[in-house]
């Protein structure tokens, strides 16, 4: 490689660090404000660094609102979503996990048969998936709402599980088709020369070759869920149904706003994303740009 | 093989958008949910939607708040990908590493962390800004009707510019180094070989984050509803918005967000079409 010049490096240094500024200082106030009792944080407008720290906020979240200690101890009101953390967080697991599993399920089998056919109907099928990114999801949840309404279905994580996994199938499809179009179809052919059914080739064959495109598709698929507002807003309306981000939608429309307490939610409901986009980097980046490019 | 997806694509996809498209041809509001009986009413919820003031102020805030949030994510990303690809300082893993950071926080917590920063009392933007020395009194960022917009847009870009920075990386690691070296020999410097080479060559992709980028932007929603929920008055309504708030919020005017979401579909597909034209035109040579 070659060397590059001192001041050619200095400006590297410089831009680089902007870059990482842009993309990491707007969490810093997060954790400032989370660590601070909301007596300080409106007390010492000025200061940039709060003059003492505290968990306390993060003890009454977990708790779900029982554990006060010496600083809420006196608070007469305090956030329904404090109490209903505990619960939300569960539900959006639950909600994550079938809609990741759905998803996959369904848009692996629709994949392959686009990445190995190339017939009017399976082009059909790529390009009403790719069209069907364009419609905004609002227009859908006017005519869903009114039809869970008939259905029975509002108030219930089936209606948000169904509703995601029809809203995001046509991703996991655009997201998967790049990568089983890059396997090699020898080994089917040769599997079913054996005897092998199509279907018995894709599960045995197609299926465990393919586990990092299905990573890629899964995190992502997961990460979409845990992070949709719009659908569980709309489907859902009892406290107990209710996935964290209707949770922390929540805390806006509140009779007094904590904004301590409302950053140390935040932080703990965009930790787990964060963990997996850090920890499963590789995989995301490929599926975000498999999804966006060869579609 | 095909079956359930097909399904996914017609129940949750082809079928609500026909039925919105019945729903905005009916009377449907909360009288009319509970009875289950929706009566035919012709245009009415269209020349309703036409006539109100509210309708046409969200579709200006929506093609200011479009136009500019994608220009600055394209721009930003377009810079920080072009940094990142300069492989020879160790500092730039670490951005490699943080670049996806912005994209894994949910939209909702997006906003709720950006109402936190443009807080007019204790703020972490006026905290910053006044240490600096840059301001002398607190600003109200999200009070001031001609701030309020621009607040949010900051905080939307914020979140969305990774996807395009992941994109722009991508294609710049396909352009081979022979390009630039050959340039070189020819004496071109930087910045001519960016014009002459890099851009040229990201002009595919760069299409494609134009069409997906303003998409997405004509749909925003969630940081809107964490930050100013249509405020300061109703400087901050776009359009997503006001289908929301028309249809699920007294008086649940159901039709009528119907209509307004189909008006939103239909300046989407004009909006694809053109930017679909004008970069396959571009591509040919």
């Amino acid at each position: 490689m070659r060397r590059i010049s001192r001041s050619y490096r200095i400006f590297l240094y410089a831009v680089n660090l902007l870059a990482i500024g842009f993309l990491v200082l707007p969490l810093v106030p997060v954790v400032l404000g989370s660590l601070q009792s909301e007596k300080a944080v409106q007390r010492d407008v000025y200061t940039l660094l709060p003059r003492e720290y505290t968990v306390a906020n993060f003890q009454l979240i977990l708790s779900g609102g029982r554990q006060r200690g010496p600083i809420f101890e006196q608070v007469s009101y305090l956030p329904a979503s404090v109490e209903r953390f505990p619960a939300a967080f569960r539900n959006s697991l639950v909600v994550g996990g079938a809609v990741t599993l759905l998803t996959l399920i369904v848009g692996s089998l629709s994949a392959y048969t686009i990445a190995r056919l190339d017939l009017s109907w399976t082009r059909a099928l790529l390009q009403a998936s790719l069209a069907s990114r364009m419609v905004p999801l609002i227009m859908l949840m006017v005519p869903l709402y009114v039809l869970f309404r008939r259905l029975g279905l509002l108030n219930s994580l089936t209606g948000v599980i169904s509703a995601e996994v029809g809203f995001l199938m046509p991703y996991a499809v655009l997201i998967l088709v790049p990568y089983f179009a890059s396997l090699p179809s020898e080994l089917e052919d040769a599997a079913r020369i054996d005897g092998c059914t199509r279907f018995a080739a894709f599960l045995r064959i197609v299926l465990p070759l393919s586990t990092p495109g299905l990573a890629a598709c899964g995190v992502i698929m997961f990460i979409i869920s845990w992070h949709e507002l719009l659908i569980p807003l709309i489907l859902l309306n009892k406290p107990e149904f209710m996935t964290l981000p209707v949770v922390l939608a929540g805390l806006v429309s509140d009779y007094f706003v904590f904004f301590t307490l409302m950053m140390a939610i935040c932080l703990l409901g965009l930790l787990p994303t964060l963990a997996l986009v850090l920890g499963l980097q590789k995989y995301v980046v490929r599926g975000l740009v498999a999804g966006a490019v060869k579609g | 093989m095909n079956a359930p997806s097909a399904v996914c694509l017609l129940l949750v996809l082809a079928y609500p958008v026909l039925y919105a498209g019945y729903l905005s041809l009916h009377e449907v509001s909360i009288r009319q949910l509970r009875t289950g009986e929706f009566p035919f009413a012709g245009a009415a919820n269209f020349v309703k939607l036409f006539g109100d003031e509210r309708f046409w102020l969200s579709l200006r805030h929506t093609a200011v708040f479009a136009g500019v949030s994608v220009l600055l994510e394209v721009v930003i990303a377009l810079a920080i990908a072009l940094i990142v690809n300069e492989e020879r300082v160790w500092l730039g893993r670490v951005t490699r590493l943080l670049l996806l950071v912005p994209w894994a926080v949910p939209p909702v917590v997006n906003g709720l962390l950006w109402s936190f920063i443009f807080n007019a009392q204790f703020g972490y933007l006026n905290r910053t800004l006044y240490s600096l020395g840059l301001i002398q009194h607190y600003v109200n960022w999200l009070g001031d009707p001609r701030l309020a917009l621009g607040a949010v847009i900051v905080a939307y870009v914020w979140r969305t510019t990774p996807f395009n920075i992941l994109l722009y990386h991508a294609a710049l690691q396909g352009i081979p180094a022979d390009y630039y070296e050959a340039a070189e020999v020819d004496g071109s410097s930087g910045w001519t070989s960016f014009w002459n080479i890099t851009l040229p060559l990201l002009r595919p992709i760069i299409a494609v984050t134009l069409v997906l980028r303003t998409t997405f932007a004509f749909m925003v929603f969630d940081e809107i509803l964490a930050i100013t929920q249509g405020g300061p008055g109703n400087d901050t309504w776009v359009a997503a918005w006001y289908t929301y708030r028309v249809s699920f919020q007294p008086p649940f005017n159901v039709g009528l967000g119907a209509a307004s979401a189909y008006v939103l579909a239909f300046i989407l597909v004009l909006v694809a079409i053109g930017y679909v034209r004008v970069v396959s035109r571009r591509i040919e040579y």
